[in-house]
């Protein structure tokens, strides 16, 4: 049956070779990178890919989500995160590599609410957040419990003494945009998003902003994924750290942090 | 045994899985009745378009429903102002959109079961002077009843583990919204809740094989009644 | 009364046929795919003719020019069909009682008990059907569809399905029902022993129109009717009162319009009506009086109509105050010189006649 084994053989041959990547010459880079900051990363992949012709694809999903996928094998090059806790999870575990963990891009906190109800309501200490959402009305906001975005939100609501209010008011999203979602939907009366999220929608507005000394700074930091560093990761990942993102960084209302 | 907390959510999730199976089974069986029995002009799209949530990804199913039913949306405006039901945030919600993932099953199993009775006999009803609701409530019905009951188990069992279209439509909000697949995805964002999210998952596994084999055994027994064999 | 005149084409042929029916058996015979069962069908309501009329009792459930159609539940038709169609879900006590609440103007009662009787159906009551014989089970359907208080019952070869042993069985308490309950039946058939034995009207189908129509002994004596005469076992239909007994021998004398015959002992008193069947190949032909002849049935007649020949044999219709078929070969008519307006003796043999007990209503 030498020939049964030799077909076999080819056939096991042929799989593996599809499977595995070749080292070294990559010409495509994979960014996991959190929901609100997706859409920047992509517009500064457009610039990075007309320059230098390598594509770069980017998924996008909740901070936490794409953590667990990476800390599984997924084969992403980059990972952009929203909140420096996941980032820490993934150094311990040597899932990326810290020694070159850059701080990239800073965010703002706010307030917002369907258009057609849009009254200014400042996040001041014991602000009426309560009484803005009405006899049964929820606040969207990703889930404190994982969300990044949530996490920040729900620092800066205890910090302003109101989070015992709201705590059963909730409306806890997956990700960050859909908590946008449910506000532009007016589904919700008010919603805790990033500045830059806010931006994005046409149909909802920013009624206040969280005073930056209400929560820890919002950080996103980019690391390389150690298992599936490569040339051409590296190249989009100095690109990302480099002045010539920063315009596109600014425009869509991140603060750009490496001072070169 | 259970913390008070895995109580609450698995309590939610029941509840959820039959209220979501109990309002679609009435709508499923006139469904699968009028595929099985009528022809009508543009019957193959309506045949597509209630198997889309089976094809469709489960959030967009969810976001439609957002759209459909939420606060502001066409239908759920007109509720809200009519008959002051409302889907936003609240159990009803997440029970819609388990209802309308499941029922593409449900219209199937009962579909089949009733294809698969003999239209002669149907027909001999009438000859005895049923009306056509006669003829479907006394002989259709009590003869697709293993199928009913199998659809419905099914039904439910894909409720309980319905995500995608729940946390799009109603979010996930604890004793509210957070059923078993909710709950065990909040869980598994959070690291170290290894043990936790193992027993939630042993939990709906658990009731699941449960409904599985309840109804297996009632499918059994009904059907060997209408066919008379003992059981 | 049923009156039935409609239209409607049906694949190699189109059914066009126009007839009235009364009180009584009227059975509808044909080959198969003659359109019996589309002219039931359309009596019932199951299928819609092109074109028409059809009135039940006076009552129009069908007509195309003025659009009505009555559903099938509400034209009080009882309908037997070949396949019992019994609900497998409901005893048999419960399939009986299905249609007793259809609602109905003055229509027949039945009674439950009676027709249980009628039908041999107490042991069976309570059984679910798949715990019953083939036979059993067209029993319960034949009594489901009387008790539902029909004003017609219609029946589509209701034993065809069954083996022989079965028809046997069922075919007496046929008779019974048929003799007993006042109710019109159109019994579709293509097996010419079940029209004999329990019809009273005879219409004949062929390629979906209406060939003959008729009492039974005339239609069964003629010759000009192919899809009757070319059967084996075509013969003639007589009607008959007992005359008497003869308790040595075993015999009994029937007087009928074309004098007496002897037949084996048939139960019944003098007087009793009854119905004989003689199959053409059973009869012979004489020219003259024979004598040391062990036929006990000689009787004078005249040769009316020769039927044509078909290879071996020919059918032959002699008048003996009524119209008798022998099925003779075409070597003997020809040899004996057979014509019509001959005088010949017809010979009968007494153990080849069928008697069915047929006691007026």
């Amino acid at each position: 049956m030498t020939i049964l084994r030799a077909f076999r053989t080819a056939i096991f041959a042929a799989i593996v070779g599809l499977v595995s990547a070749p080292s070294g010459a990559q010409e495509n880079v994979l960014v996991f990178a959190a929901a609100s900051v997706a859409p920047a990363i992509r517009a500064t992949a457009q610039d990075f890919t007309a320059k230098t012709g390598v594509t770069v694809t980017v998924s996008a999903a909740a901070t936490s989500a794409l953590a667990q996928q990476i800390i599984r094998g997924a084969p992403a090059n980059i990972f952009i995160s929203a909140h420096p806790r996941w980032m820490s999870v993934l150094a311990d575990r040597g899932a990326i590599d810290a020694t070159r963990q850059t701080a990239l891009l800073g965010n703002e906190l706010v307030l917002i609410a369907p258009n057609a109800h849009a009254t200014p309501l400042d996040p001041a200490p014991g602000f009426a957040v309560r009484g803005a959402l009405g006899p049964d009305g929820r606040l969207a906001l990703g889930d404190p419990d994982h969300v990044p975005a949530g996490v920040y939100a729900k620092q800066a609501l205890s910090a302003l003494g109101v989070w015992s209010e709201v705590a059963d008011r909730l409306a806890p999203a997956g990700d960050v945009i859909a908590a946008l979602t449910f506000v532009a939907r007016g589904e919700a009366p008010l919603g805790i998003v990033y500045r830059t999220d806010a931006a994005m929608s046409d149909a909802v507005s920013i009624v206040g902003a969280f005073p930056a000394n209400t929560h820890d700074p919002i950080r996103y930091d980019a690391a390389p994924v150690t298992r599936n560093a490569s040339a051409a990761s590296d190249a989009f990942l100095l690109y990302l750290l480099s002045e010539a993102a920063r315009p596109v960084f600014e425009r869509f209302g991140f603060l750009f942090l490496p001072r070169t | 045994m259970l913390s008070p907390l895995e109580v609450e959510i698995v309590l939610l999730s029941l509840r959820v899985g039959f209220w979501a199976v109990l309002v679609g089974l009435p709508i499923a069986i006139a469904a699968a009745w009028l595929l099985a029995r009528t022809s009508f002009p543009g019957k193959a799209v309506v045949d597509g378009v209630l198997h889309l949530p089976l094809v469709v990804p489960p959030v967009i199913v969810g976001y439609t429903l957002l759209v459909l039913l939420g606060r502001q949306g066409v239908i759920g405006a007109f509720l809200d102002n009519v008959f002051g039901i409302s889907f936003a945030f609240n159990w009803k919600g997440a029970a819609v959109a388990s209802g309308v993932m499941a029922f593409p099953l449900m219209v199937r199993a009962i579909r089949l079961s009733i294809e698969a009775i003999d239209r002669r006999i149907e027909t001999a009803a009438r000859t005895l002077g049923a009306s056509p609701l006669r003829v479907f409530a006394t002989i259709t019905l009590p003869l697709a009843l293993p199928g009913i009951l199998s659809g419905t188990v099914l039904a439910f069992a894909r409720s309980l583990g319905e995500f995608g279209a729940t946390i799009t439509f109603v979010s996930n909000i604890p004793g509210e919204t957070r059923t078993l697949p909710l709950a065990v995805f909040s869980l598994m964002q959070v690291p170290g809740t290894e043990a936790a999210i193992l027993r939630l998952v042993l939990i709906s596994i658990a009731i699941a094989l449960a409904a599985l084999v309840v109804s297996e055994y009632l499918s059994r027994r009904v059907a060997a009644r209408i066919r008379g064999t003992p059981s | 009364m049923i009156r039935v005149a409609i239209q409607k084409k049906l694949g190699a042929f189109t059914l066009d046929v126009s007839f009235d029916s009364g009180a009584g058996v009227t059975a509808l015979y044909g080959v198969s795919g003659a359109g019996k069962t589309s002219i039931v069908n359309a009596i019932a309501g199951l299928m819609r003719p092109d074109a028409g009329r059809i009135e039940l009792d006076g009552v129009t459930v069908f007509d195309s020019t003025t659009r009505i159609f009555l559903p099938p539940e509400r034209r009080g038709i009882g309908y037997v069909f070949q396949e019992d169609r019994l609900f497998p879900h409901l005893s048999v006590r419960r399939n009986l009682t299905y249609g007793r609440r259809r609602p109905g103007e003055n229509l027949p009662q039945p009674s439950f008990d009676s027709v249980v009787d009628l039908l041999g159906l107490a042991p069976l009551l309570e059984r679910l059907p798949h715990r019953l014989s083939g036979g059993e089970k067209q029993r319960v359907a034949i009594g489901r569809a009387v008790l539902s208080r029909p004003r017609l019952l219609l029946m589509d070869e209701p034993l065809a399905n069954l083996d022989t042993a079965r028809r046997g069985e069922i075919l007496p308490f046929l008779e019974r029902l048929c003799r007993d309950l006042s109710l019109p039946i159109v019994y579709v058939s293509h097996a010419i022993e079940e029209i004999t034995r329990l019809a009273d009207t005879l219409i004949v189908l062929d390629r979906g129109t209406v060939v003959a129509a008729g009492p039974v002994p005339a239609i069964t004596a003629r010759l000009d009717l192919s899809p009757l005469i070319d059967r084996g076992d075509a013969g003639t239909v007589l009607v008959g009162t007992i005359e008497s007994h003869d308790t040595r021998y075993h015999l009994t004398t029937v007087a009928f319009d074309g004098g007496r015959l002897v037949v084996p002992a048939v139960g019944g008193p003098v007087g009793a009506a009854l119905r004989l069947r003689i199959q053409a190949r059973d009869v012979a032909i004489a020219t003259s009086v024979p004598t040391g002849i062990s036929t006990l049935n000689c009787l004078p007649g005249v040769i009316s109509e020769l039927g044509t020949g078909r290879q071996a044999h020919r059918d032959v219709q002699v008048n003996v105050g009524v119209p008798i078929l022998a099925r003779l070969t075409q070597r003997s008519i020809s040899e004996l010189g057979l014509e019509p307006g001959r005088q010949v003796t017809v010979l009968i043999k007494s153990v080849a006649v069928e008697i069915t007990d047929r006691s007026p209503d």
